[in-house]
């Protein structure tokens, strides 16, 4: 199935009352909660089970039970162009946010169209681009069991993104309107860019093209310790008369460390098993990518209420970024969306 | 006929967002979706949107036509070269203009600025103030092959006696164009214009492409914003969303309809 449009097709499979045996997704939440999948002790052996990276088995727990069973993972990571840092005189890529503002007019200031940091919050993935952010700036999105998307700290995350466009310029034009794919990753691999938030398959294209010398290490941060966006996906068991055995075995064999290993470096993602995190650590181009990941977090995908804030964020945080957008009114419309989503 | 059973007994119903059949909920959908927000703004851009691109490429298909008529070398040519853009795929075609209309690498942009019609890169997908446009330029240029082709065929089904009997009334061109071609070609047009109407409405790959980087609802049509609450906003409701099909289909038919009406008034009028 296609990325782009699976959703739809699960959904209409579900209404049809025909659910698939075992879905690959990155949400399970909203599954497990219609009561429509296998928990872990049904359909996984122990063996499988302990494998687990216990942070990513935690990611796929729905009240205390683990119904999403993580496949694979990855981390974003900061992207910085050598070449350009260089020219306008910076020692290295920006530890702090005062430095990373410094760095990016320093960039900007180089001119012929050079951008210091592209920022993409349209509607593809602003949902990641924003976690990073807010947690580098010591917020989150949830406060305990509640959601607090218009904390404090979020609406100085984002008025500082805001500003990034709208008082330094230093971003791309529209950064609330460009999605990563074809619009900052496209700038970033033209050699445009002076700083980007990217991943392994970001590292992978630039390889192959090898037209930008390119850094990546950990974020910017005002939080203390740099933080970074993990990302984990998950396969999940749909309970259906008689399929569980066949399940059962399907999954033990998927998860036997060969086979998914291979999967998971054929792709260049990050493992999600103790096993595949030994026998892949030996990998020097991937070993920036696992050095983030014990300080990778994860979004609230635990919570089925995400399932809509994740999408809710993709359709309405770019606004705030945009020439008189309002970070705060934004961020309180998320929170009171969130609250009743929750109900 | 089953396509619309099924979409309306959608439109009654309660989906949980994994698409769970949760039971009937009467007209529940349709009173939901009077209070959406977004709704207006969506409305109003589907009425610019097929206004123009209908209105736009009759006017164009018309001249189009005209000079296809006319026999001048590499006719042939220009008939096959027509054909293209209705050949290319939607999508394929959307993608090609969203890298022309590019801020940053776009071939407009360049043209523009190199022309001096511009004093600086416009981004045109990325602006409330040209999105619109944007969109509504490509929707012509994809719906002209078909309506050149259909007002072509008519107008070489109007008999060359017509057009000998004006001369010898003395009529000047203009005047043979408007008294003769025009209403000879009015079942031509009726077609195109009734066939664009539904094509255009239902459009969905256009604005879904081009619009793929703005956040919200501000430049969506009713077909783009009905996938957006079933499958790409926090309503993820496919009850919502067909309750919006249904709607759909049923504007669609009114609007043909008050057409069909207008034009055999005017008809019985003349």
């Amino acid at each position: 199935m296609d990325w782009n449009t699976i959703d739809q097709q699960v959904s209409t499979m579900i209404q049809n009352n025909q659910p698939p045996d075992v879905l690959n997704l990155n949400a399970f939440a909203s599954y497990a909660k219609d009561g429509l999948l296998y928990p872990a002790a049904d359909v996984l052996s122990p063996k499988t089970k302990d494998d687990f990276l216990e942070s990513f088995a935690r990611g796929g727990e729905y009240k205390g039970t683990l119904y999403g069973f993580p496949i694979l993972s990855s981390a974003r990571a900061f992207f910085y162009n050598t070449e350009l840092l260089d020219r306008a005189g910076l020692p290295g890529p920006p530890r702090t946010w005062d430095g990373f503002v410094t760095a990016a007019r320093k960039v900007t200031a180089l001119g012929g169209g050079v951008i210091g940091y592209a920022l993409p919050l349209g509607p593809e993935e602003a949902q990641a681009e924003w976690s990073i952010w807010m947690w580098n700036n010591g917020g989150d999105w949830k406060r305990g069991e509640a959601w607090a998307i218009n904390s404090d700290k979020n609406v100085q995350a984002l008025g500082f993104l805001a500003d990034l466009a709208n008082k330094h310029r230093v971003t791309q034009v529209n950064p609330g309107k460009t999605n990563r794919t074809d619009g900052a990753f496209q700038l970033f691999k033209d050699g445009k860019v002076g700083m980007v938030i990217g991943f392994s398959p970001l590292a992978k294209q630039l390889d192959a093209e090898g037209k930008v010398k390119y850094g990546v290490g950990p974020m910017p941060t005002k939080a203390g310790a740099p933080v970074t966006l993990g990302v984990e996906d998950y396969l999940m068991a749909f309970k259906k008369k008689g399929n569980q055995e066949a399940v059962k075995k399907f999954l033990d064999l998927y998860y036997q460390p060969q086979n998914i290993t291979r999967w998971i470096t054929a792709e260049g993602f990050l493992p999600v098993t103790r096993s595949g995190l030994k026998q892949m650590s030996g990998d020097p181009k991937l070993k920036p990518y696992l050095d983030l990941l014990p300080n990778a977090r994860l979004a609230p995908t635990t919570d089925p209420a995400w399932d809509r804030v994740k999408l809710d964020v993709q359709q309405s945080i770019g606004l705030a970024v945009q020439p008189g957008g309002n970070p705060k009114q934004v961020l309180d419309r998320l929170q009171q969306n969130a609250t009743a989503a929750a109900r | 006929m089953f396509p619309a059973v099924v979409l309306v007994s959608a439109s009654l119903s309660r989906y949980s967002i994994t698409g769970l059949y949760q039971g009937a909920v009467g007209v529940d959908n349709y009173s939901r979706l009077l209070e959406q927000e977004a709704l207006g703004t969506v409305a109003a851009n589907t009425l610019v949107w097929v206004g123009l691109v209908v209105g736009v490429t009759l006017v164009l298909s018309l001249a189009l036509a005209q000079l296809l008529n006319v026999d001048f070398p590499g006719r042939r040519l220009v008939r096959w070269a027509l054909i293209v853009p209705w050949a290319a795929s939607l999508i394929m075609t959307a993608k090609l203009f969203v890298w022309i209309y590019d801020y940053y690498f776009g071939l407009l942009n360049r043209a523009l600025v190199a022309l001096r019609v511009v004093a600086a890169p416009v981004d045109w997908l990325g602006d409330d103030a040209t999105v619109m446009g944007a969109m509504i330029a490509v929707g012509v240029f994809v719906s002209l092959p078909f309506t050149t082709y259909v007002l072509l065929a008519g107008l070489q089904g109007i008999p060359g006696e017509v057009y000998e009997a004006a001369r010898v009334d003395g009529a000047a061109a203009w005047r043979t164009y408007r008294s003769v071609t025009l209403p000879l070609l009015r079942p031509a047009l009726l077609v195109a214009a009734v066939l664009n109407l539904i094509y255009v409405f239902n459009s969905f790959p256009i604005v879904w492409t081009l619009n793929d980087r703005n956040p919200g609802f501000g430049h969506d049509t009713l077909i783009t914003y009905m996938y957006k609450i079933a499958f790409k906003s926090a309503l993820r409701d496919v009850g919502l969303a067909a309750a919006l099909g249904v709607v759909n289909v049923l504007l669609t038919l009114a609007a043909v309809l008050v057409y069909l009406r207008a034009v055999r008034w005017r008809e019985a009028e003349a």
